[in-house]
């Protein structure tokens, strides 16, 4: 062996042991705590991973909203935000990282297994958590004392749902007897046919269903669908889908010219911008049930403003409205505290009472449990490739068209 | 011990004391991080001792972790059976989806990808089963309760505790299977799982029952799952299908295998604390540059940490082949060579 050959890993292992050292030095194992007055708002939401296309829409809210509420007289505050990768276990690694970097509230953060995550982290470090967006009822039953949530629940979107469609035919003069349900066969379409199925005669519904039609969200015919859907003769024709399954759906009723009385859609899909651009005029008429803004508040037409600066080609949707609510009501809460103090902030968080938010509902605040009790859907109605709220009525733009209109009789 | 060079054995302490201490110097969110590479670490370990050690291929693994998972938290929730005597259950039902497994894969001998095909094709099967068991809380999830006092103090035989408790649980877990893996790999069983790796063909002709032999490794490594489901649950306290038994677990936990050394000893070990250490301090980094003003704050940055992860990947599957576990060795001369050992 040669002394270079018996030399070079010896440097190496020194070379080695110096920069591990180095590194070691420079990781920041304790973060200074900030004690600043300014607002440090922790942001949450899986900005890369399968829901990263969801996590980016919420951020696009949340970054609209310095501008706005800078101009209702909010002090500055300061953005921290973190990407929970659509995990979990990332969730509650950035939720402390996020505390540790002196944020004083947490945000976020869409998906309810990673807003749990971090709630643990937030209730064990006092910290109030602003739940912006997630719906599994447990957020707010396991007696969090720092989990704030403004959010309707999974069994609240579907109350809320069937009451607007009761109000949708008393506001429309018409009510249809029976019903035919299509719905993907996947886990979400499935759950929320059950969940609708199960409340269906406790509602004292005034229609009869007539069947419940499972298809393929992947499905590239769904001709036999309509076909079998078209032949119950029913009234209404309810609607649990995706995005480019409402398109097809729609393309086949068409195809097959069944016009019912009325599509209403009780989730994502048909009023999606998509759905409205590819196809056009047939698109419009369709009624969906969803957590939605009040477009008549004038924070959101604020809302609307900054957005589109920003964002030219967006319209301000469920993901910008409650990612922006949740900055509101923690800017709000250290406004009433007038400090940064986990302890006062929790305090003002449970006295919220704001009245002029965004999103549908007489406003923001938490009951016992830390749920918001006053939010409320929407029914939006595509015209125009626009979503127009047609009801409840206090938040409605236009009325409902209803019974809808024949494919052909849309000018 | 008796192979590590005196250099390796000191590093080998060092690394351990620095393990043991990390709760004591570390802050919360380096805590989490710490949790994160020992899970890993202790799933990559039993990920290898499949393919690593007997040359089978799994992109299922989570399946084993969530069937650990929901069978603790069932129990726990619905029958009050704390996780210390549901983690019997837990890793029985494990063992019993993996003898399935195996048995199926062995018996009717099918191997290399279209094994992995087979245990992808029972992770997704058991998903789609439990986002329609309403019973465990469907996609709807299913919730643990956790009290704030719960949060304090160390309460073993519930799983309940501080963040510190869960830290030192998974890591008596990872040096348990690390110690369990080089037990079994210097031992009888690992010669012939090693034969049957290499050279399957021959391993049976001088008269390894290979079946057997494989069965032992896949009922080891479901079982060493489930016991990690039951941390999971446990730590994270709720369990939806989707995040647990998702495809994308069942690949993070090939991740630090890879890049540590697939059918190493200590390179499930070494990956674990390679790539999500390096992962969070590019995050750092890049927050930092944005903060600064080095990255404009409109630039989009969002999973540049995946990124490095997939390049990573693939720089070592091209450069290093055998993972960076046994090249740090050599260069380090962390390990006498064959020729000096004991």
């Amino acid at each position: 062996m040669t002394r270079k050959s018996v030399n070079t890993p010896r440097i190496r292992r020194r070379t080695f042991i110096a920069g591990a050292a180095a590194v070691a030095a420079a990781v920041p194992l304790r973060y200074a705590h900030s004690q600043g007055q300014k607002l440090k708002i922790g942001v949450l939401f899986p900005r890369s991973g399968i829901q990263a296309q969801i996590g980016i829409d919420c951020m696009r809210g949340v970054e609209s909203a310095p501008e706005v509420l800078k101009a209702k007289g909010y002090a500055d505050f300061e953005i921290l935000a973190g990407d929970t990768e659509t995990n979990p276990a990332i969730a509650r690694a950035q939720a402390e990282r996020l505390i540790e970097q002196g944020a004083h509230v947490i945000t976020g953060c869409f998906d309810s297994g990673q807003t749990l995550a971090a709630a643990q982290v937030c209730e064990q470090k006092g910290i109030p958590f602003s739940v912006s967006i997630a719906a599994a009822p447990a957020l707010t039953e396991q007696g969090y004392k720092t989990v704030f949530r403004n959010f309707p629940t999974g069994p609240m979107i579907v109350t809320d749902s069937l009451n607007l469609q009761k109000e949708l035919f008393q506001v429309g003069g018409k009510t249809p007897q029976t019903m035919v349900m299509l719905h993907t066969n996947d886990t979400y379409g499935t759950n929320t046919k059950d969940a609708f199925v199960r409340l269906f005669p406790t509602f004292n519904m005034p229609y009869k269903t007539l069947e419940t039609i499972a298809y393929d969200p992947a499905a590239r015919d769904l001709s036999a669908e309509v076909r079998k859907a078209k032949a119950t003769n029913a009234e209404l024709c309810m609607v649990i889908s995706r995005v480019n399954d409402a398109i097809m759906l729609t393309q086949e009723m068409v195809k097959q010219r069944w016009v019912p009385m009325g599509i209403v859609s009780a989730g994502p899909g048909w009023y999606e911008s998509v759905y409205m651009t590819t196809l056009k005029k047939i698109s419009d008429d369709i009624v969906s049930t969803v957590p939605w803004h009040d477009p008549n508040k004038p924070l959101s037409k604020a809302l609307d403003v900054a957005l589109k600066k920003r964002y030219p080609d967006r319209e301000l949707n469920t993901n910008h409205t409650y990612a922006f609510e949740g900055i509101l009501i923690a800017v709000d809460a250290h406004k009433r505290a007038g400090s940064t103090e986990a302890g006062k902030l929790i305090e003002a968080f449970r006295k919220t009472d704001i009245k002029d938010n965004v999103v549908t509902g007489p406003g923001v605040r938490f009951n016992e449990k830390g749920q918001n009790p006053d939010v409320k859907m929407s029914a939006i109605q595509n015209r125009n490739g626009k979503n127009l709220v047609v009801l409840p009525q206090n938040a409605a733009v236009t009325k409902a068209i209803w019974p809808m209109r024949a494919w052909t009789a849309r000018g | 011990m008796n192979d590590l060079t005196p250099f390796g054995r000191a590093a080998l302490l060092a690394f351990a004391a620095l393990l043991l201490a990390v709760p004591w110097i570390a802050s919360g969110y380096v805590l989490s991080v710490s949790i994160i590479c020992l899970y890993l670490a202790y799933m990559g370990q039993a990920w290898n001792l499949m393919l690593g050690f007997a040359g089978l291929l799994s992109i299922g693994h989570a399946l084993f972790v969530g069937l650990g998972a929901y069978t603790s938290g069932y129990l726990f929730t619905k029958l009050g059976v704390p996780p210390a005597v549901g983690v019997v259950a837990a890793v029985a039902v494990a063992m019993a989806m993996g003898s399935i497994i195996g048995y199926l894969g062995f018996r009717f001998a099918i191997g290399g990808v279209y094994f992995a095909l087979l245990t992808i094709a029972f992770s997704e099967f058991v998903r789609i089963l439990l986002d329609h068991a309403k019973f465990l809380g469907g996609t709807e999830g299913m919730f643990l309760p956790v009290s704030q006092e719960s949060r304090r103090g160390v309460d073993l035989v519930n799983l309940r505790g501080s963040t510190e408790m869960y830290y030192y649980v998974i890591l008596a877990l990872a040096a348990g299977a690390f110690l369990m893996c080089r037990a079994l790999l210097n031992g009888r069983v690992g010669y012939y799982w090693r034969a049957i790796r290499d050279n399957p063909e021959a391993a049976e002709a001088v008269g390894v029952d290979i079946f057997r032999f494989r069965m032992y490794a896949v009922l080891l490594s479901s079982g060493m799952a489930g016991v990690a489901g039951v941390f999971y649950a446990f730590y994270y306290n709720n369990l939806f299908p989707e995040q647990v038994l998702g495809i994308e677990r069942s690949i993070e936990v090939t991740l630090a295998p890879i890049v540590g050394g697939v059918g190493t000893l200590f390179g499930p070990i070494f990956g674990a604390f390679i790539l999500t250490p390096m992962g969070e301090l590019l995050t750092e980094a890049v927050e930092g540059f944005k903060q600064s003003g080095l990255i404009a704050k409109n630039v989009k940055t969002d999973g540049v940490k995946l990124m490095f992860w997939g390049l990573a990947v693939a720089l070592i599957v091209l450069l290093k082949p055998k993972g960076l576990w046994p090249w740090v060795c050599e260069r380090l001369r962390l390990v006498k060579p064959p020729g000096q050992r004991g």
